[in-house]
């Protein structure tokens, strides 16, 4: 229990009971819910905005806020779609062009910190400026969608690796990167660089060292996120993953992160996750007209939050 | 195994809904920002529960919001796990549904975008050919011009797929006339505000504009930016379909003429698919297109010759409503043996 504990907090809890109510409706509108099948094909669909919300609480969690995220998804798409491409599309090819998707995530996240804990720019508006970037490059490397990534990466992406379904392995190394930085003194630190900005500052902690690592995570976990989309969709597209970012952002405070910092924790984030991915299959299955689900997702999402609120301040 | 055996059970299940002619068909569509979509399901809705006059019974299932590719293609595996007979899509990429498509057709489920078309080979499109919506309206204001002239063009979202073919379809128009002269090709995303404000300041930059090229709802923005300059008489420029528009186009007595995308194209694709479950064959030769899979279905086109006439269509209908027209059953039917 102290293990979980460390990924942030008792506010997920919250998040647990609202997914497991979700679950449980689900399950009764839909027959074959629990089969292994529907189970990995929900699991799928949920990785890429568990991976960016996981990512993104580390930035919450040190104060600041990362909307470009969505952005750098699709960067690091069609970069490595062309990359791949470029290089014939060979196994080697493959594993290049992950590489540098992964360093153009970190870059563009080096970049988001360094402006703003190097510049003391505003995280809102400076995340907002760099989005913009970041889509502006995406469409100059691919100015429209399409080129398809070799069979092999989609096929394993859907398949198995090492006897296990590929998407449960990433979810494992995801979770487990996760654990180790909760078990690290930089999750503490970062915390205090969120929590109380002045307090860390005047006992001597890197602050800027601390954002700047922040965005990178958050930029890296967008790449990991950006790679699962593109084997998913085994092409590239510059539009892709533009509702990421605000989605990202309300799983990690379903999640119990505090937007203010400091308060929170990964593990949260990846309830919270969930819980905004299920809210959208149970207004499927429940065959609401159309002209309402929209409207009955966003009420959904608010009485969520609106509960995690009033437990926590109790 | 296990998803051998459903595979095999959902086949079966379909078999046998086809000989009690009942299918069950998924809509998805991925962006709610306009009532032209709002109409689109509707039509298809409608269209749906016309095929009881011929003893079908289609039941449709909705999915219906802002989601990104990510989300649409979670909406698809909605179906493909409910087992549904046909998905219909307006899908918001041409490219990234390749793997999902191959495996719904897999599980025996007939695939037909709409709207936009996609490269999968294991899916369909029933739609307008977005390069021919632009060539006809461009063609149009370049006669409307006498051949010659200043232009403008208000587009819509840079590297979308339908906006990219459109910009191809009027490029080549244009070419045809040398003493066409393009000013400026600027992007408002679809958006009337932005396209009012792009074209404020096309306006104020070129006093010299004779005509302008602009897309869909946008045209609305335009023209009231055009009026508000004073040059509703001297300026001519494309227009849109919505009553709002139309009315405001016979009432100020404007120079316009306006391509339709139909809202009705999901309905069409409806009426295919139907078609389709129901064991037909298609035609030899009817796919054309960039993929090799789109069946292109006639685009109507409204100007001062007969906007009377489609005025009268729209008589009792909200402003938004859109001219519209479907590829009724009996059509659809010639697409098949």
């Amino acid at each position: 229990m102290t293990g979980l504990r460390k990924f942030g907090g008792r506010t997920w809890i919250v998040t647990a009971a609202a997914l497991i109510v979700l679950l449980v409706v689900n399950t009764v509108l839909q027959k074959n819910f629990l089969e292994p099948s529907v189970v990995q094909s929900n699991l799928t669909t949920f990785l890429p905005l568990v991976l960016v919300a996981i990512g993104q609480t580390y930035v919450i969690l040190g104060g600041d806020i990362d909307l470009s995220v969505g952005a750098i998804v699709a960067l690091v798409n069609v970069v490595t779609v062309s990359v791949i491409a470029a290089l014939g599309g060979d196994g080697t090819a493959v594993a290049l062009g992950l590489l540098v998707g992964m360093a153009v995530g970190a870059g563009c996240g080096l970049l988001n910190g360094l402006i703003i804990a190097g510049l003391r720019f505003q995280p809102i508006v400076t995340t907002f400026a760099t989005s913009i970037v970041f889509s502006g490059l995406a469409l100059w490397v691919l100015p429209q969608a399409g080129m398809s990534v070799p069979e092999p990466y989609w096929r394993t992406y859907a398949g198995d690796i090492l006897g296990l379904p590929t998407v449960y392995a990433i979810y494992v190394v995801a979770f487990l990167i996760a654990a180790f930085l909760a078990a690290r003194p930089f999750m503490t630190r970062l915390k205090a660089a969120g929590g109380l900005r002045t307090a860390a500052y005047q006992t001597g902690l890197r602050l800027g060292a601390l954002r700047v690592s922040a965005f990178v995570l958050s930029g890296l976990f967008a790449a990991f996120a950006s790679l699962c989309l593109t084997g998913e969709t085994a092409s590239g597209d510059p539009l892709m993953g533009q509702s990421l970012a605000m989605t990202a952002i309300s799983a990690v405070v379903l999640g119990g992160t505090a937007l203010s910092g400091g308060v929170g924790g990964t593990l949260g984030s990846v309830l919270g996750a969930w819980v905004v991915g299920m809210i959208g299959s149970v207004i499927f299955f429940a065959g609401l007209p159309f002209e309402y689900q929209t409207l009955v997702q966003g009420l959904i999402i608010l009485a969520a939050l609106a509960g995690g609120v009033l437990v926590t301040r109790r | 195994m296990k998803s051998v055996l459903l595979a095999a059970g959902i086949a079966v299940a379909a078999v046998g809904t086809a000989s009690a002619a009942e299918y069950t068909i998924g809509l998805s569509n991925g962006w709610v920002g306009s009532e032209w979509r709002t109409q689109m399901i509707e039509e298809a809705q409608a269209a749906a529960k016309a095929w009881a006059d011929k003893g079908v019974t289609v039941n449709v299932v909705v999915q219906s919001s802002n989601v990104d590719v990510q989300g649409q293609i979670g909406n698809i595996r909605n179906f493909i796990n409910q087992g549904v007979d046909a998905i219909i899509v307006n899908p918001n990429s041409p490219t990234a549904f390749d793997p999902i498509f191959a495996q719904a057709k897999a599980k025996n489920i007939l695939v037909i975008a709409t709207d936009a078309e996609v490269s999968s080979k294991d899916a369909i499109y029933v739609g307008i050919d977005q390069k021919d919506w632009a060539m006809k309206s461009a063609d149009w204001l370049a006669n409307t011009l006498g051949g010659k002239g200043n232009v403008v063009t208000i587009n819509g979202v840079a590297g979308h797929p339908a906006n990219q073919m459109r910009v191809e379809g009027y490029t080549e128009v244009f070419k045809k006339f040398p003493d066409i002269k393009v000013l400026n090709e600027a992007n408002a995303n679809w958006d009337q505000a932005q396209g009012q404000q792009t074209a404020q300041t096309l306006l104020a930059t070129y006093p010299d504009i004779n005509g302008i090229w602009v897309q869909d709802g946008m045209a609305a923005g335009t023209w009231r930016a055009i009026m508000a300059a004073g040059k509703q008489k001297s300026i001519v420029a494309t227009g849109e379909i919505r009553k709002d528009f139309m009315d405001m186009w016979k009432k100020e007595g404007l120079t316009s003429g306006a391509s339709v995308n139909p809202p009705g194209v999901m309905a069409s694709a409806l009426n295919v698919a139907v078609w389709k479950l129901q064991g037909k064959e298609f035609k030899d030769g009817i796919f054309g297109g960039v993929y090799g899979n789109a069946i292109y279905i006639p685009i109507p086109f409204v100007s001062n010759e007969n906007l009377d006439e489609k005025l009268k269509e729209a008589e009792g209908k909200p402003g938004y409503w859109s001219v519209t027209d479907v590829v009724s059953i009996d059509d659809a039917a010639k697409f098949f043996k």
